[in-house]
């Protein structure tokens, strides 16, 4: 694999996630948001709070107060485990893998199943 | 037991205790949310603030509702219920006129309160005045977020830490004499209770007081002996506090009460 430097007019700082200023806050939860039952849950931003009791409750006006919400995750920040970006080379096509992205195919959002607020197979 | 469908239906006595209780909920909501509301910019970190200022959103709401069944009962529109009476007209309880004080005093009214106001819509959605049995379950689900933001701020802050436990002891000793005058009896108790209106008000007290002593007693702090429930503010009597709130929250309305907005 070939490693390319990032683009100039990006600050590497963003890039790598790193805060710009200390945090004094509380812990950070990164929270989950789902529009109707069956639905996807989708990340729609994070919170600070003490845990995640409260996590919910602050979250729950940051972020179902606009629109419609059935259900809300919160996970904390540091249990997501993610891929660095100097390493974003791995998710380049080396050769042409356009026979891969089959747009074409309708294929459904979500499976509907008896849901309660778990996991949703899509 | 008579049920009215409709607050055109309630007439003499009973028109007048239904009238007073409706400015009782509404300046209950309203002062409540404007006092929150003082918080906006101000709570201890962001997600507090929005969480704590859209709540007072939903107050001011609730007392939308209030001062418009009013206005259908032939009371003046609900901006100048809301801006163009002086405090003595108000019928708020005096725990919601206090100042906002420190950010546990703050979470702990707004607890005590919204317990108080969760056992009001739990007994109002079985009222015989049918639109307030309506409005009353309509309103139970922010109701019941507004009592679990309370309670979790109480449960937390009452034996986090010693300085922590201290401020809301302190809270809850100035607090409670004040909530416990949102129980006020009126001279509508009686006539409320006879038409299946509403229980009396010692009686929604007493559910109250079992509904928020095991909370405080799990977040570690102690009701205070004998507390003389302070009343007054449903008869127009109330703290200072209440004018010097009104004074500002009016201000820009009496610049020239007929403006259009």
């Amino acid at each position: 694999m070939t490693s390319k430097p990032p683009p100039a007019n990006r600050q590497s700082t963003i890039d790598n996630r790193q805060p710009v200023t200390v945090d004094t806050q509380g812990r950070v939860f990164e929270v989950f948001h789902q529009q109707a039952r069956g639905e996807p849950h989708v990340y729609v931003g994070s919170v600070h709070a003490p845990d995640a009791e409260m996590a919910i409750l602050l979250a729950k006006e940051q972020y179902a107060r606009r629109q419609a919400c059935v259900n809300l995750w919160v996970v904390p920040a540091e249990a997501i485990v993610a891929t660095p970006y100097e390493n974003d080379d791995i998710f380049e096509r080396a050769t042409d893998k356009s026979y891969r992205e089959s747009w074409g195919y309708k294929t459904p959002k979500t499976v509907r199943i008896e849901d309660t607020g778990g996991p949703t197979h899509a | 037991m008579p049920s009215f469908a409709t607050l055109a239906e309630v007439s003499g006595v009973t028109r007048a205790a239904v009238i007073d209780l409706l400015y009782r909920l509404a300046d209950d909501e309203l002062i409540i949310g404007h006092r929150n509301s003082e918080w906006t910019g101000h709570a201890p970190i962001l997600e507090a603030d929005i969480a704590f200022s859209s709540m007072a959103q939903d107050e001011m709401g609730h007392a939308q509702v209030y001062y418009g069944m009013l206005h259908q009962l032939g009371e003046a529109e609900p901006d100048t219920l809301a801006f163009g009476r002086n405090a003595r007209q108000f019928r708020c309880a005096s725990l919601v006129s206090l100042p906002k004080n420190d950010w546990g005093f703050s979470v702990l009214r707004q607890f005590l309160y919204d317990a108080a106001e969760t056992v009001r819509l739990n007994a109002y959605a079985n009222s015989s005045l049918q639109p307030l049995a309506h409005l009353a379950v309509k309103l139970r689900g922010e109701e019941k977020y507004h009592l679990m933001h309370g309670r979790s701020w109480v449960l937390r802050l009452g034996d986090a830490t010693p300085e922590s436990h201290r401020i809301m002891q302190s809270a809850l000793d100035r607090a409670y004499p004040y909530a416990l005058g949102l129980f006020e009896p009126t001279e509508y108790d009686e006539v409320l209770a006879q038409t299946g209106i509403s229980p009396r008000e010692d009686d929604l007290r007493r559910q109250w007081e079992s509904a928020v002593a095991p909370v405080l007693a799990d977040a570690g702090l102690r009701i205070p002996d004998a507390a003389t429930p302070v009343h007054g503010g449903r008869v127009g009597k109330h703290p200072d506090a209440l004018k010097e709130l009104l004074d500002q929250m009016q201000c820009v309305y009496n610049i020239d009460p007929m403006a259009k907005w």
